[in-house]
């Protein structure tokens, strides 16, 4: 059993009760109220990070299983390697993904300053299917000349490129709709409902064709402003988990009125039209 | 839940949340201030087993059973935080 994304065995080693917690989380879960159907997540990390937390494939579609999701795209945790190139840990993700295929969706993980080239190719020919970048982790621009370069090249091969747009001191409005201006069609995932600048990100780029929003740990009142028409689940396993992720979405399709086909949309068929089925 | 009761907890939980991510041992005090706060609320058991959890040693800790009990800490205050939020967005009183 796993509760909240942990190992019942290491909650127990906490002093934990697993099954008292677990039936918290599964009021949590209820308490979103959304209704059953097909399910997947578009921010999910494998492997482990510079900070400590760690997820393995298997434990991933554990969780997965335990709440109905049927895909998730998966992409490394901040493990750059010596190189700075993320080499080792995307091919760890895409073997953690063909391990469990077709379950798990590898994304190739780069920074835009470091090697990003041989790191697509790689990761295409290894059955790779979408970009994820993280401008604060790696330090840069997301309207860097090398930024636009890079999102030119997954565009080129049809890939979406999920851009991390939470936490962050920068202003993120006025650099992405650049990048979303710069390489047409474009497909720009904004992760974390783009807390990191919410209201301007929405104003300037909510009516874009290329921009999408993922809602992993994302603030209810910035999911209640967005389309769910652009609107993608993602869950930010391992920081985020399964369960409070669910009530997050199931409250803002209450609130904002969201039709059942609505909800469809943002639970699977977003993703299906994103990333693939 | 009324309006003040929801915004004070969206507010304390708010802070929870960075002090938890910094390992800030200001959290404890502030998750116990917190279930006070949500006494009799629909979310007051996810808050007071937040709190119940981080009274226990070694919540900052590296070692993985530390890093668990820290985690699910941090989702019971973001359901809290969640629950919350709701009401204050809906009015509900």
């Amino acid at each position: 059993m796993r509760v909240f994304g942990e190992s019942a065995s290491r909650l127990a080693e906490a002093g934990i009760d697993p099954a008292a917690l677990a039936e918290i989380e599964d009021a949590v879960a209820r308490s979103g109220g959304l209704p059953d159907g097909p399910r997947a997540d578009v921010h999910a990390h494998l492997g482990r990070d510079r900070d400590g937390h760690a997820l393995a494939a298997e434990d991933l579609v554990g969780d997965m299983d335990r709440w109905g999701f049927g895909l998730a795209a998966v992409f490394a945790l901040n493990d750059a390697g010596a190189r700075g190139d993320f080499a080792e840990a995307n091919a760890l993700v895409r073997a953690s993904a063909a391990r469990c295929a077709p379950r798990l969706v590898p994304f190739c993980r780069v920074d835009p300053n470091a090697g990003w080239a041989s790191a697509i190719d790689r990761a295409e020919s290894g059955g790779a299917r979408g970009l994820k970048l993280h401008p604060v982790a790696q330090r840069f621009a997301p309207d860097a000349d090398a930024v636009i370069e890079c999102v030119g090249r997954a565009t080129a091969i049809g890939w979406p490129v999920l851009i991390h747009a939470g936490f962050g001191a920068r202003a993120l409005a006025a650099p992405l709709a650049h990048l979303a201006d710069a390489v047409p069609g474009a497909c720009l995932i904004l992760a974390h409902g783009a807390r990191g600048d919410a209201r301007a990100v929405r104003d300037a780029l909510a009516g874009h064709p290329g921009v999408w929003f993922d809602t992993s740990l994302a603030v209810l009142a910035d999911l209640v402003e967005l389309p769910p028409e652009r609107l993608v689940f993602g869950s930010d396993r391992p920081y985020g988990d399964y369960a409070t992720g669910l009530q997050l979405v199931g409250c803002a399709a209450r609130i904002a009125g969201w039709s059942p086909s609505q909800i469809e949309a943002v639970m699977y068929g977003n993703f299906a039209t994103l990333v693939g089925a | 839940m009324r309006r003040t009761d929801a915004l004070r907890l969206v507010a304390a939980l708010g802070a929870i949340e960075m002090a938890l991510v910094r390992r800030d041992d200001v959290a404890g005090p502030l998750l116990a201030q917190a279930a006070r706060a949500a006494a009799a609320t629909p979310v007051d058991t996810w808050v007071a087993e937040a709190a119940r959890l981080m009274r226990a040693p070694g919540c900052f800790g590296d070692a993985p059973h530390e890093m668990a009990r820290r985690s699910a800490v941090q989702a019971l205050c973001r359901a809290s935080a969640q629950g919350a939020q709701a009401a204050l967005l809906t009015g509900t009183e």
